[in-house]
């Protein structure tokens, strides 16, 4: 009998951690984890430093001050804008991230179909990216980021700019890979359907900190001023004061 | 160098296309967004910096662009090590390398055909017309050959292949790296340099001896025929000056330019890209820069090269 296997391992550990760019301080010490199985919703405000933070845990970024842990050997990141290779095919792109791993070609072949069959792409291995809708494109992406079972998945707004259907069908592989694979994943995301289904906890930042934590639940009921007034859109209250 | 700081401010904001009041020394209010207000003059043209700044104006643009240019270069040499040390360690993708020999034999073929055309056309016209009027007829196949093969071949091959594949290759690298094709590389456990520049510089490295020296043999063929109208010299005593003048030396320094000229376009177009981010309009400025870069980068070492060579002793 399968038990899905809980452990309390922390697979991702952000301690005080700053960056900034130039003179622009993004990050001000800002800390957190998630452990295996868990799926955190990260929102906040366009450039409040989400995408940096991501881009801190691939180590595409190194921090300024603090610490970055992840427990994984592998991690995989859904982009913002797909960044799929344009000159490579669907097919292609899901083999360069195997390359490493040196497959004989059946068993490369045959883990590329399982995951295009995943996100439903199966009849689009020999298309270029550029011939594919964007929605499509997000699923190429989230094909690619699990091509190799990666024990951590980042999502940098994979339902932004889809239509509803779409949102919903993305947010459905997300549940069902974190079930299946109880993998860690960061979720962050503007669109409310989207962290109220999919995440377990959600991280609200704001001004390169984190200013709540809790349940989606819970952030629809807080009185805290800042998730009162992201989770509700208002235009009064502590988030972009002396911008409106 | 130590400027003054507002005649930094104002370089810096004039470059930027800011107008910055504080440049001028008469803030008089406290708003950033009132620049337009406190800069202008009553009749709304700017007021010119005072005298001070306005010298060391250029000096702050040099000091900027020389910065920027060690950096580059800097850039440059990293990218090159590092690819060498890949190639060195077998890890090259011939496929991509063969596909990329295409692109660059496909996009510069024509244009370098026409520009050698042409070369050789107004050289062999400017050296025949001075020999006969010398009575040195026989001379002209030696001279013409000489400039082909030691300068114009060269030349030409690679301020073609600068204009035509440099270009490309920054601009093609810089939309990757704008759209996080780069990052995802990376994310990947992909070696950017392993996966896109050694591909590159291997097709660049096999590609530009092979147009060098197809530049340098249309410009012999334009030049024969042009002496044949214009000088009324038969192609055989032409050629018989072209053995007669052009040694194997001649050859080797071809063959080294050709090297170093692709490998000056590949890199510098590279790491151009590589090292740009931005926006859509930053590819125009990157692939700009980089073609800049190159075609002063193959001039100089042109001459770096011929002084080591032929400079006389
Ligand atoms: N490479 C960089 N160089 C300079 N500034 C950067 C760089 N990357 C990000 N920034 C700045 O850092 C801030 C945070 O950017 P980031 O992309 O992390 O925001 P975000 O929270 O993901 O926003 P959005 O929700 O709009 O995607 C922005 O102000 C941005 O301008
Ligand atoms: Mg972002």
């Amino acid at each position: 009998m399968a038990i899905p296997v809980h452990t309390d391992q922390k697979m991702i550990e952000i301690d005080q951690v700053e960056k900034s760019f130039g003179s622009h301080r993004v990050l001000k010490g800002i800390s957190f984890h998630v452990r295996a199985g868990e799926r955190l919703g990260l929102i906040g405000p366009s450039g409040c430093g989400k995408s940096t933070l991501l881009k801190l845990i691939t180590h595409l970024l190194e921090p300024d001050r603090g610490t970055v842990t992840v427990n994984s050997p592998e991690v995989g990141l859904v982009f913002q804008g797909s960044a799929l290779l344009n000159s490579l095919t669907v097919r292609e792109n899901l083999a360069l991230a195997l390359r490493r791993r040196k497959l004989s070609k059946k068993d490369e072949e045959s883990i590329i179909q399982e995951k295009l069959s995943f996100v439903g792409l199966s009849d689009f291995l020999n298309a270029y990216p550029t011939q594919l809708s964007g929605g499509q494109q997000k699923r190429t992406s989230f094909a690619r980021a699990i091509v190799n079972d990666p024990k951590i998945i980042l999502y940098d707004e994979p339902t932004t700019g889809l239509d509803p259907v779409m949102s919903t069908i993305i947010e459905d592989y997300m549940i069902k890979l974190g079930e299946e694979s109880n993998a860690a994943a960061i979720i962050v995301t503007h669109q409310y359907s989207t962290w109220t289904r999919t995440a377990e906890r959600v991280l609200l930042m704001h001004d390169g900190g984190a200013v709540w934590e809790g349940t989606p639940e819970e952030a629809l009921k807080t009185d805290n001023p800042f998730m009162r007034q992201f989770a509700h859109g208002y235009k009064e209250g502590p988030m972009l004061e002396g911008l409106i | 160098m130590v400027f003054p700081a507002t005649s930094c401010q104002f370089a810096i904001s004039s470059r930027l296309g800011i107008f910055c009041p504080l440049a001028y020394g008469e803030s008089t209010t406290s708003n950033p967004f009132c620049s337009k207000i406190v800069g202008m003059d009553s009749t709304g043209s700017p007021k010119r910096p005072n005298l001070l700044n306005h010298l060391l104006l250029p000096l702050n643009v040099i000091e900027d662009q020389f910065g920027r240019g060690v950096v580059l270069v800097g850039q440059v040499i990293i990218i090159w090590f590092k690819a060498i040390a890949c190639m060195l360690t077998g890890r090259i993708d011939w496929r991509e390398a063969f596909r990329q020999c295409y692109l660059i034999g496909n996009q510069s073929f024509i244009i370098v055909s026409l520009t050698a055309l042409f070369v050789g056309f107004a050289m062999s016209l400017q050296i025949s017309r001075e020999l006969v009027a010398f009575g040195g007829d026989t001379a002209i196949g030696g001279v013409v050959s000489l400039a082909l093969v030691r300068e114009m071949g060269p030349i030409t091959a690679g301020v073609m292949l600068a204009g035509r594949v440099g270009s490309a290759i920054a601009a093609e690298l810089t939309t990757m790296m704008i759209t996080e094709q780069i990052d995802a590389l990376k994310v990947m456990r992909v070696d950017p340099i392993e996966f896109l520049v050694v591909p590159r510089y291997i097709a660049g490295l096999l590609m530009m001896p092979v147009l060098s020296i197809y530049a340098m043999t249309v410009g012999l063929v334009a030049s024969i025929w042009i002496s044949m109208i214009a000088a009324n010299l038969p192609p055989a005593t032409f050629l018989d000056s072209v053995k007669q003048t052009i040694l194997d030396r001649d050859f080797g320094v071809h063959f080294t330019k050709a090297i170093i000229n692709a490998t000056l376009v590949i890199m510098f177009s590279c790491a151009v890209g590589l090292n740009t981010r931005g926006g859509a309009e930053d590819v125009g400025l990157a692939t700009t820069r980089a073609i800049v870069w190159v075609m002063t980068s193959i001039f100089i070492f042109n001459y770096v090269v011929t002084s080591l060579t032929y400079a006389p002793r």
